[in-house]
């Protein structure tokens, strides 16, 4: 056990405000740089625009930032809230927060929706949302204790450095005989020396007895964390219930949480098995269907894929309740007890693994080109401790390895260390290169946008083929899906705000297994309705799991089976029983639309935001190399010539692939343009003034910034 | 006999995913079933046999992310 010590530099007393409606209405306000704590009302226009989560997160960054801002900027804020239905403990997925910064690895901003208890206890200690802004010298932890209504900054010397024993510090230090009352928000040391920093949000598991993650991942949010000095940011609450956030209409929200409480225990069981094995049920399926990522996404599908399925992870998951929201009857957050890594410091040592999910079993899996799921777990494990996203380092050392296997770089890059598919050892060296900051790790910690310059500049690498093959966009990296095959997971990838995350759209099966959207304006409706859906549940404080992974016997025969609709009517009164504020399922779509479209607009501010931007690497697009193109030959010569109408004989490899690009690009920019239309964007992808005004966001700097891009009404 | 998602059904020797299929309502919006616990997708379903006493579910809609 490591002897830390806290010093306190300020403590703030508050008194706090009872949650009424889904809302405590004050959001809290840290400044690490003047050791100050404030807080602001929630206005009734923040609540009619915003909602509340992302919402609010992007309302309060706006006003911190401004277009000239960086990450590493002191005024770059990180903003954490959970939303209005956050914290309630009878509807499945109602304990998430939603994070929010300057990306290091895009500039813009990212936002991330991530379990564990931390937001619905800020709420409920008195807070819709928390901004920290400012950088201190050294290390510091901010303690908002909602049970003794005060919040201490306290300079803290000894602790722990990796995020599992500095969450159970904090935990076992805070929770004072009471863990399940204490959420500790952290990271570690791969987050201060790469752009790939997570944050891990904890919640106490009283069966196993330990504090358990859940990680907001994505875009650097933990590199952020770490170079503002913060070790960590601990809440602390009592006991929660359905009265906690005291609905409008307590009778309505009981009928319906119980509704959609029960359908999934009586469906999961029948349907995908979240309870027993979490998303690990996707890699089979996505292998079948060639859309599992192997070897740097070039192919879709590999024969051992079956050594990392859920077959195998339903032997190795510790079963029990694994909800990371108090009563979330998906309870989905598996992990693996008494694992002991081969390498790194605990070596030798048993330890319990929150994972794996899909996502890193794909990106530190299959297409690293490495099938053996105890590899998997051991680099799931040493991110999570070091505070680093498994998406991004998945897909980071997926190029480095292809740029390995072309030549592009060799081992006297690499520090000695070998790096072709499949080297489980050199991966996991490269991790522990990245949390020390050291060799070629560090290098690789940049991530894919920076390695391209940098072996371009430093190695004399190719710089047009790994444009093709560095699967990022917007400087973020690609998370596990194959889209080829999909163009409307293209548009649901280059489309995206804050760069090639599924979670604003998932499209891939609609589109390409099912064909439910064969032409442009359908792709466009689906490309409008789904990130504006998916969106509301980051405003609420919500997983979007509950609404789609399981779904009624009926589902099937009604309209719209892809929307879910019956689910979509249950959130519309949900939100209406929190909050009193009535809704129908158009009105959900609405909040979102005008959120979203102040995000695109936020992106234009730090310039970004326009149809330049949405570009993709042609990798997501289709064939790169002839490996790839004869690997999957039947399939390109068909399109080629039945759905081009290009004849095809006597032409090379080389040829077909130039051909097919042109095609396929062109098609790309094609759904651009249906989809801005459909957004109410103009052509270069920015909203104009008529869907600001439209949407209520049309403050006046809003319509500055559009004005001086030379947007019409 | 067979049980697909709870309900009795008839069984016949050789008979594939496919031909299970071909006897439901809305089975296009089928891409996975499970069979004993085991899950075969599309690609895979003309040439799965479905064994007699076969406990099937058929999944609805593979959502992801
Ligand atoms: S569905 Fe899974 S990820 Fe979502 S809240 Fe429940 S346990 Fe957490």
């Amino acid at each position: 056990m490591t002897d830390f010590s806290f010093k306190e530099l300020a403590v703030w007393g508050y008194d706090r405000p009872t949650v009424e409606k889904g809302y405590a209405g004050q959001t809290l306000h840290v400044d690490l740089e003047r050791l100050q704590t404030t807080a602001q009302p929630v206005t009734g226009q923040m609540k009619e625009i915003f909602i509340g989560g992302k919402g609010f997160d992007l309302w309060l960054l706006w006003q911190a930032v401004s277009e000239t801002t960086r990450w590493s900027d002191p005024e770059n804020a990180i903003c954490i809230s959970s939303g209005p239905l956050g914290g309630t403990p009878a509807y499945p997925g109602s304990g998430k927060s939603i994070v929010t910064t300057l990306s290091p690895l895009t500039g813009a901003v990212i936002d991330s929706n991530v379990g564990g208890y931390f937001g619905p206890y800020l709420k409920f200690s008195g807070f819709d949302a928390l901004e920290i802004r400012g950088k201190f010298n050294g290390q510091v932890v901010v303690f908002i204790d909602g049970i003794e209504c005060q919040v201490k900054i306290l300079e803290a010397q000894g602790l722990p450095d990796n995020a599992y024993a500095l969450t159970q510090a904090l935990t076992d230090h805070f929770g004072q005989g009471s863990p399940r009352g204490i959420s500790v928000v952290s990271t570690g040391p791969g987050a201060a020396h790469t752009r790939l920093g997570c944050l891990n949000f904890s919640w106490y598991d009283p069966k196993r007895k330990r504090a358990r993650y859940k990680q907001a991942g994505r875009g650097g949010i933990g590199t952020v964390f770490a170079d503002k000095g913060l070790r960590a940011i601990v809440a602390r609450w009592d006991s929660v219930s359905l009265d906690t956030n005291r609905p409008a209409d307590k009778q309505a929200l009981k009928k319906v949480a119980k509704l959609h409480a029960r359908e999934i225990v009586e469906l999961d069981p029948k349907q995908n098995e979240m309870a027993r094995i979490g998303t690990t049920h996707l890699v089979p399926i996505m292998n079948d269907f060639d859309l599992l990522p192997t070897h740097n996404f070039r192919f879709g599908q590999d024969p051992r894929a079956g050594l990392i399925g859920k077959d195998v992870y339903r032997q190795l998951f510790d079963p029990g309740f694994d909800g990371c929201w108090m009563g979330c009857t998906v309870a989905c957050s598996h992990g693996v007890k008494d694992f002991v890594p081969v390498t790194g410091p605990y070596a030798g040592q048993r330890v319990f693994v929150d994972g794996p999910e899909y996502e890193t079993i794909a990106g530190c899996g299959s297409n690293l080109g490495i099938f053996d799921p105890y590899a998997i777990l051991e680099m799931n494990f040493y991110c999570d401790a070091y505070g680093l996203d498994t998406i991004s380092v998945g897909t980071g050392i997926a190029f480095v390895m292809e740029c390995f296997e072309l030549g592009l770089i060799n081992s006297s890059h690499t520090g000695g260390l070998e790096l072709g598919f499949g080297n489980r050892t050199n991966a996991l060296e490269l991790i522990h290169q990245m949390a020390r900051g050291e060799g070629f790790g560090s290098i690789v910690g940049q991530g894919v946008r920076r390695m391209k310059k940098i072996f371009a500049e430093r190695f004399g690498a190719d710089e047009a083929l790994m444009e093709d093959i560095g699967m990022e966009a917007k400087g973020l990296e690609f998370s596990e899906y194959m889209t080829k095959e999909s163009l409307a997971q293209q548009g649901g990838y280059g489309l995206a705000l804050k760069g090639p995350q599924h979670d604003e759209a998932w499209l891939i099966f609609l589109d390409m297994v099912h064909n439910f959207m064969p032409t442009f304006e359908q792709k466009a409706e689906a490309l409008h309705w789904f990130p504006m859906f998916r969106t509301w549940f980051s405003l609420c404080g919500l997983c979007k799991l509950p609404w789609n992974d399981i779904v009624p016997e009926d589902n099937n025969e009604s309209q719209d089976p892809a929307k879910v609709m019956k689910h979509v009517e249950w959130y519309a009164e949900y939100f209406s029983a929190v909050t009193g504020r009535k809704a129908g399922p158009d009105d959900l779509v609405r909040m979102s639309e005008a959120v979203y479209n102040f995000q695109r607009i936020f992106n234009l501010r730090m310039g970004y935001g326009t149809r330049e931007h949405d570009r993709l690497p042609y990798r997501a697009v289709g064939p790169v190399t002839e490996l790839e193109y004869e690997s999957r030959s039947e399939r390109y010569d068909k399109q080629l010539t039945e759905k081009y109408g290009v004849d095809i004989s006597g032409k090379h490899t080389a040829e077909k692939i130039a051909l097919l690009r042109k095609f396929r690009e062109e098609q790309y920019e094609k759904l651009k343009d249906a989809v801005y239309q459909r957004r109410g964007w103009t052509a270069d992808g920015v909203p104009t003034l008529e869907t600001v005004k439209r949407l209520g966001i049309d403050f006046p700097e809003v319509v500055a910034l559009l004005e001086a891009r030379g947007v019409a009404g | 006999m067979i049980r697909v998602n709870g309900k009795a059904r008839p069984w016949q020797e050789g008979m594939t995913v496919s031909d299970l299929l071909k006897t439901v309502k809305n089975a296009h919006l089928y891409a996975v079933v499970r069979i004993n616990g085991d899950t075969v997708s599309r690609p895979h379903f003309a040439e799965t046999r479905i064994p007699d006493e076969a406990e099937i579910y058929l999944i609805p809609m593979i959502a992801g992310g």
